[in-house]
């Protein structure tokens, strides 16, 4: 069950309870699957099906009630808040469904945020190529007020991949976006995939965001229920018809 | 993160600099009454060296014991020859520098009430200190010169006469002369200047001085001619250089100026505290406010250490800047302490204001403390948050154990605070620290208490919430519920009112108690009923001849006076010594132990009558003998003689015969004379003859009957209370700004429900109000816990102070003023945030974030 066969993050027989008693509520039922490097994978599911609590046990914001996950070689649901944090800065990249950019710094100094919390000195050619792929030359040192939902999120994304993570996972991003910003924000997640070798792995509820991963996972009752490549945009909708 | 949390502060500033706001007015105030102290120190120390310039040596007589009210001991006339054939002396002057009172020509004094001033006499040649800026000095008997200051204050020309009075009558003169002191002022202080002859006269000094001033000739050190005039002289003289007595009084000034500043400081740092509240309070809604934003540095890494540091650097900031401008407004405290002073008659001199690097440390140090301590519990609790909250609005619950800890916490703090209180209350030793141990028992049971003000937030807000429900319906229910929706922001909010308001409390009960005791003991020592006969400003001896001249009225009976000195028991401690006349007790009531009114009469030079405490304290009874050091250096041995039952009152501990007073102690004028009226006189119209005399001839004296005496004590109690009043009020100031900035605050975090109450149709007026409610309910919660504290405070210290006669009673009229004005101050504090809120855009607040 090593990261070694080429899959980054791998969860295994994954359960989560919340509450106890007759209160209780399964969000995940012995789930196991693993995540390929270099891969784009959506994760879908109807509210409730269990994705978000997937995605934030994957990355150690939650853990689970049994089951463990191993990310990039390291078992993480035991590790201490210490470790936890280490991993964060080594490893992870987070893009938000609202973005979550610190209104005081400017865009660049957020792009940054997460070497400057670690202490690193940020590769200037790195973070040039980043500033121009997300497309904000102009706008480096405007503040989040001064831009809009778009630009600010792929200041998100960028600041996701500043520190070459392991993997970025991705919480609804284009949650908060009209459709031509998240086409952007998409076409961003996938040229880091393809052009930087990133991992991505992304909760959303909208198939035409979907249809940008190589892979599409389906939750339903904490279960999954669906696993393969997403097709097109209307095969998604088709596949959620199917399983509602 | 450094920087970051800088930056995230800058974003803030606003709120930051309301928070910063808490800090600055209590370090304004303490950095103020450095910066006053100092400046007077430095005004008492330039007044002195400028008034021994020309001086090299000076001799007065020893005072190994420090008198307040009393005469200060002189030195002989017959010593000046000695000096002046000293090898080595230029020139050798006897001087007089006593205190009295000035008058012009309508009767009218010169000055103000409490300010000092003293009748001196003119020096030969260079040790003369005094420039004359206009006319000439005084050459004869009726001739006398005054300051330049009080001369322009009390708009006195040349020529015009001035009456001055010392230990004896009024006396006429002509106005010659106005002075000034090198560059320095006087401050408030005003000096008269005669002939040394008549000088001696006016304070009954004749054949003495109060100091001999010497130069030295050229060539000749200072130390080596005090050397050979103290080798001349005897025992009860001292000699010192004048660099030495300039020092030796500034020493004086400090001593007494370090009981001012103490006090003063208390007040500062009751406001410290209070503003500690509100930062506390601050942050911790600004820290729940930020949690999404902590949650989000989490996941990108930052580890709970550098969330711990950001928040606290914020913290140190705050204080750094709140200690910088608290010191720049410690200047602007310093004037406005001065004017306070000013208005209640007390001048203090100053010179330009003086801020000394201690002011500049204890500032910054404290500003810093203050604000990191009261920032390190919200802080503490940003680094729970968890990286999950960057998703959600998410509010960590608070864990079952803090909150056990917690209790043990405060329940141990409460405790501790109670054995201190308990101890302070009850063990010996000097009235500083027994104060300090009182006052840090009742700090710690404060907090301790804090603890569980958010227990009692909903039980008082729903008490006082009620009327303002049953009056104004739906806003005041919501105003309610509002101020219970965060009990513990609510009631740290309060419990900073509290504090200010407690002490308000605790003085206003304690005040009335002294009031009701000074009535008391009026009633009960002056059992006679007949006139007293004091200093106008009560406390000061009357001239001698006084009693004397009022024995002649018609319808006067008898007078009797009493003389007081503060003496101490060899090796001991202070002793207050009174010498009555030995029928005292026709006028004032005294109750036997052992001996008896024959004892008083009958008293012997070498015999003493004691207080049953004193008593007591010291083994003695009566047979028994004791010594005391008096204020003229010497050592008299008394034998007991009798002894009654101490109270407050006029009489000390130990009771001497008034020519040992005034051989020994050296006190010659009375304290206060108690005038009996013949039977079948009318005291009225004696007392108008008698005051009518008085006036004329001894303008310092004034007679009362019994009913303006106790008015009089009474307002003596009032302008200290007024005092107290004044410097607390900085204490509430700030508790308001924390209810202001609490309410500001919790507005912004509902920016959203307010924008859903307007679009459902509630009025901008209704929401206006149900803030204000909301600030008078949480004002009310701080004044009614105030209150009860204030009030139990009160009650416990006055224990141990009924045995010495101290009555306690509750004035329940002003208790209850001060609820209601609590009320208004409530309103006050809303105004601001309420307007804010009620100006919130409907549809903006309701997209909110």
């Amino acid at each position: 069950m090593a990261g070694a066969n080429g899959q980054v993050v791998v969860a295994d027989q994954l359960s989560r309870r919340y509450g106890t008693g007759a209160a209780a509520v399964d969000a995940l039922v012995d789930v196991s699957t693993g995540f390929d490097r270099d891969r784009f994978t959506a994760i879908m599911g109807p509210s409730g099906s269990g994705k978000s609590t997937l995605m934030h046990i994957l990355a150690g914001l939650d853990r689970p009630t049994t089951g463990t996950v191993e990310l990039d070689g390291v078992e993480i649901t035991a590790l201490d808040d210490g470790e936890l944090t280490q991993l964060r800065r080594d490893k992870l990249g987070f893009v938000f469904q609202f973005f979550n950019l610190l209104p005081v710094l400017t865009a660049e100094e957020n792009l940054v945020l997460p070497l400057s919390i670690a202490g690193r000195k940020p590769d200037r050619e790195w973070v040039e190529q980043l500033i121009r792929t997300v497309g904000l030359e102009e706008r480096r040192s405007h503040r989040p007020a001064e831009l809009s939902g778009g630009q600010q999120q792929r200041v998100a994304v960028a600041r996701a991949l500043v520190s070459k993570p392991a993997v970025v996972f991705a919480d609804e991003p284009t949650g908060n976006l009209d459709s031509k910003a998240s086409e952007d924000v998409l076409q961003l997640l996938r040229r880091a995939v393809d052009e930087f070798g990133q991992t991505v792995v992304m909760v959303t509820h909208d198939p035409a965001a979907a249809a940008h991963a190589d892979r599409l996972i389906t939750l339903r009752d904490g279960r999954i229920v669906h696993d393969a490549a997403p097709g097109s945009a209307d095969d998604v909708i088709e596949l959620m018809k199917q399983l509602d | 993160m450094t920087s970051l949390a800088l930056k995230s502060l800058w974003a803030r500033k606003v709120r930051a600099l309301t928070t910063t706001f808490a800090v600055v007015l209590g370090i304004a105030f303490v950095a103020g009454t450095y910066v006053l102290t100092d400046t007077i120190l430095a005004a008492f120390d330039e007044i002195f060296a400028e008034s021994l310039k020309g001086t090299s040596v000076v001799v007065t007589a020893k005072n190994p014991v420090e008198q307040e009210n009393s005469e200060v001991p002189t030195i002989s006339a017959g010593l000046l020859p000695r000096i002046q054939r000293t090898p080595g002396v230029e020139l050798a002057a006897g001087a007089i520098f006593t205190p009295g009172a000035f008058f012009d020509s309508e009767g009218d004094k010169i000055g103000s009430k409490f300010s000092p001033k003293f009748i001196s006499s003119t020096l030969p040649g260079k040790l003369e200190s005094l420039t004359y800026v206009d006319g000439h000095r005084p050459r004869g008997p009726t001739e006398a010169s005054i300051d330049k200051g009080a001369a322009e204050s009390s708009g006195l020309q040349l020529g015009e006469k001035i009456g001055l009075v010392s230990a004896g009558r009024l006396r006429q003169f002509e106005l010659v002369g106005f002075t000034r002191l090198g560059g320095a002022s006087f401050g408030g202080a005003s000096i008269a200047q005669v002939t040394l002859p008549t000088a001696q006269a006016l304070t009954h000094k004749r054949g003495r001085f109060d100091q001999i001033s010497v130069a030295a000739e050229p060539g000749v050190s200072p130390a080596a001619l005090k050397r050979r005039i103290a080798a001349q002289m005897p025992a009860s003289v001292r000699v010192e250089t004048a660099g030495e007595n300039a020092s030796r009084q500034s020493e004086k000034i400090d001593e007494s100026l370090g009981f001012f500043q103490t006090f003063l400081l208390v007040f500062g740092f009751i406001a410290v505290f209070v503003g500690s509240f509100l930062i506390f309070n601050t942050f911790s809604i600004t820290v729940a406010q930020r949690i999404s934003e902590f949650g989000m540095l989490r996941t990108l890494g930052a580890s709970r250490r550098q969330i711990l540091t950001s928040v606290m650097v914020e913290a140190v900031a705050i204080g750094l800047i709140g200690a910088l401008l608290g010191i720049a407004g410690g200047f602007v405290v310093a004037l406005g302490l001065n004017a306070l002073f000013e208005a209640l008659g007390i001048d203090l001199p100053t010179t330009s204001l003086v801020l000394e690097a201690r002011t500049v440390i204890v500032a910054l140090l404290v500003g810093v403390l203050v604000t990191v301590v009261a920032a390190f519990m919200p802080a503490l609790r940003s680094t729970r948050v968890p990286p999950i909250a960057a998703l959600h609005a998410f509010s960590p619950p608070p864990s079952r154990r803090r909150r056990r800890v917690a209790v043990v916490i405060s329940i141990l703090l409460a405790a501790l605070g109670l054995f201190l209180l308990v101890s302070g209350l009850t063990k010996g030793g000097g009235a500083g620290s027994r104060a300090a141990l009182v006052g840090g028992g009742a700090l710690l049971i404060v907090i301790g208490g804090s603890f569980y003000t958010p227990k009692l937030v909903p039980p008082i807000s729903n008490l006082a919430g009620w009327p303002l429900q049953r009056l104004r319906g739906l806003t005041g229910r919501l105003a309610r519920e509002n101020a219970q929706r965060n009990t513990s922001r609510t009631a740290i909010t309060a419990a900073a009112l509290m504090i200010g308001v407690a002490l308000v409390a605790f003085v206003t009960v304690f005040a009335a108690g002294l009031k009701s005791t000074v009535a008391q003991v009026v009633d009960e020592n002056f059992a006679g009923g007949g006139l007293v006969i004091q200093n106008t400003d009560g406390f000061s001896p009357i001239p001698a001849g006084v009693a004397g001249a009022a024995e002649q009225v018609p319808g006067v009976e008898s007078v009797q006076s009493i003389r007081s000195s503060k003496a101490k028991l060899v090796g001991g401690e202070d002793v207050q010594v009174a010498a009555p006349t030995p029928e005292i007790e026709m006028a004032v009531s005294l109750t036997w132990k052992a001996g008896g009114p024959t004892a008083l009469r009958n008293l012997g030079d070498g015999e003493a009558i004691v207080s049953d405490s004193f008593a007591s304290a010291n083994g003695l009874a009566v047979g028994d003998s004791f010594r005391l050091l008096t204020a003229r250096d010497a050592r008299p041995q008394f034998k007991v003689a009798g002894e009654f039952e101490s109270k407050l009152g006029v009489l000390g501990d130990v009771l001497v015969t008034q020519p040992v007073m005034a051989r020994a102690f050296g006190q010659r004028q009375d304290t206060s004379a108690f005038v009996l009226v013949e039977p079948g006189a009318d005291a009225a119209t004696v007392q108008a003859i008698l005051s009518k005399g008085i006036e004329i001839a001894f303008p310092i004296a004034e007679v009362l009957n019994q009913g303006e005496l106790k008015e009089d004590r009474e307002t003596q109690i009032g302008q200290l209370v007024n005092l107290f009043y004044g410097l607390l009020a900085l204490a509430v100031l700030i508790s308001l700004f924390g209810i202001a900035n609490t309410l500001a605050l919790s507005i912004h975090e509902r920016t959203r429900e307010l924008g859903m109450l307007r679009a459902i149709g509630m009025s901008r007026r209704q929401v206006r109000t149900m803030i204000r409610y909301e600030s008078v309910i949480t004002a009310l919660i701080g004044a009614v816990l105030g209150l009860v504290l204030g009030v139990i405070f009160a009650t416990l210290i006055a224990q141990p102070l009924k045995g010495e006669g101290f009555t306690l009673s509750y004035p329940v009229g002003s208790l209850i003023g001060l609820l209601l004005l609590a009320a208004i101050f409530g309103v006050l504090a809303a105004v601001l945030p309420a307007r804010r809120a009620a100006r919130l855009d409907v549809l903006e607040s309701l997209q909110y974030e």
